[in-house]
């Protein structure tokens, strides 16, 4: 990945010199069109589009700024109706991921998103106990957290 | 039109906060204050924030970059600083207030204990 | 506009300062009045954002940075403390 940028930033230098403008928008333009060669010469030289996982980053921002709206948006009827009517609860969540950082990741997202609160590692550091502020179902909220952020992590390392 | 933004931002960030410190008065236990405090009340800084920034950008054309440090910041401290707490408030044994839940910590923790239990006997035999 | 929309929000925030400080003052447990001390400061942040607004100045933004630093640490400190009784562990693991 490190050589597919340096070669993407390579193009653009010789994008630069060949215009004989060195300005940041004509690095920009040179980028671009670094990107788009390195995307139809991906087969040929064999690897895989890096720019790929910028998309996969791109995709788990805009799925993270939705939760934590909407979520939000649940803590506030929560906190404002007149009765608290809550059932709080420490769930167990296993997650497939394997470096440390991107479980730090899960759990730093969990925690943003209000509603759930990571809260302890186990020993091994791959299963996060989980203080959920309202869980009537611990099935659906475990597969919940699997198929929102585990897969979107997931779609940005792999 | 951009000052309504900027308004909007604004009142956002100062109900969001207001929220979550009604929030924080609520609930009954330290975990549910937790909720309230380090989402809503973050979330309507975070909001209060980028509406300072943008004042400065598009009405006096200061690009103050500082503050986008200061959203980076709390946004990234806020869930450590929540994991920290709530670790140690369930480590010094506050319970949750609502005795009947659901507590997959204390079975993990009882069963982590045991286990240690066991090696240790069985190191001795 | 922007002038009283900044005061409503300033009201606002005073508000929920003060019910902070009320809960670092009644909280049954250490643990819930580091909760309220840590989100007094994140309020604090926001507080000297809108004075940023109303008084027309970019001084503060250092200062925003730093409460927002202290406030990070002061939490983390305090729930070490909570924790093993010692702020700085030297012999962990």
């Amino acid at each position: 990945m490190a050589f597919q940028i340096l070669l993407n930033m390579l193009i653009a230098v010789i994008w630069m010199l060949l215009k004989n403008n060195f300005s940041p928008v004509e690095f920009m333009l040179g980028y671009i069109v670094g990107l788009v060669l390195l995307f139809f010469l991906r087969r040929f030289l064999k690897f895989d589009f890096y720019f790929r996982r910028i998309y996969a980053l791109f995709k788990l921002i805009i799925l993270f700024s939705y939760k934590l709206i909407m979520s939000n948006y649940d803590v506030i009827k929560i906190i404002l109706s007149p009765k608290l009517n809550i059932e709080p609860g420490i769930i167990a969540v296993p997650t497939k991921l394997k470096t440390d950082w991107e479980v730090t990741l899960l759990a730093n997202l969990i925690s943003l998103t209000p509603g759930t609160l990571s809260m302890y590692f186990s020993e091994d550091g791959r299963t996060i106990f989980i203080h959920s502020i309202h869980v009537p179902d611990k099935e659906a909220a475990i597969k919940e957290i699997h198929d929102s952020f585990e897969k979107a992590i997931l779609e940005v390392t792999n | 039109m951009i000052e309504i933004i900027i308004s909007i931002l604004l009142l956002i960030g100062g109900g969001l906060t207001f929220i979550g410190s009604i929030g924080i008065l609520r609930f009954p236990d330290v975990y549910g204050r937790l909720h309230a405090a380090t989402k809503s009340a973050t979330l309507g800084v975070i909001s209060i924030m980028f509406a300072t920034f943008f004042y400065f950008w598009f009405i006096h054309d200061i690009f103050v970059g500082k503050l986008l440090l200061t959203i980076l910041f709390v946004f990234l401290t806020a869930p450590v600083a929540a994991f920290m707490v709530s670790k140690a408030a369930y480590n010094t044994g506050i319970k949750m207030s609502d005795k009947n839940s659901q507590d997959d910590l204390a079975i993990a923790m009882r069963e982590h204990e045991k286990k240690n239990k066991q090696e240790k006997s069985n190191s001795d035999v | 506009m922007l002038y009283t929309v900044s005061h409503i929000t300033l009201v606002l925030m005073s508000l929920s300062i003060a019910i902070c400080l009320y809960r670092v003052f009644i909280g049954p447990t250490i643990a819930d009045r580091i909760v309220a001390l840590d989100t007094t400061g994140i309020n604090l942040i926001g507080f000297i954002g809108i004075i940023m607004i109303l008084q027309d100045t970019v001084a503060y933004s250092e200062a925003i940075l730093v409460i927002a630093i202290l406030a990070f640490i002061g939490t983390i400190a305090f729930s070490k403390f909570l924790e093993g009784g010692v702020v700085i562990d030297r012999n962990h693991h």
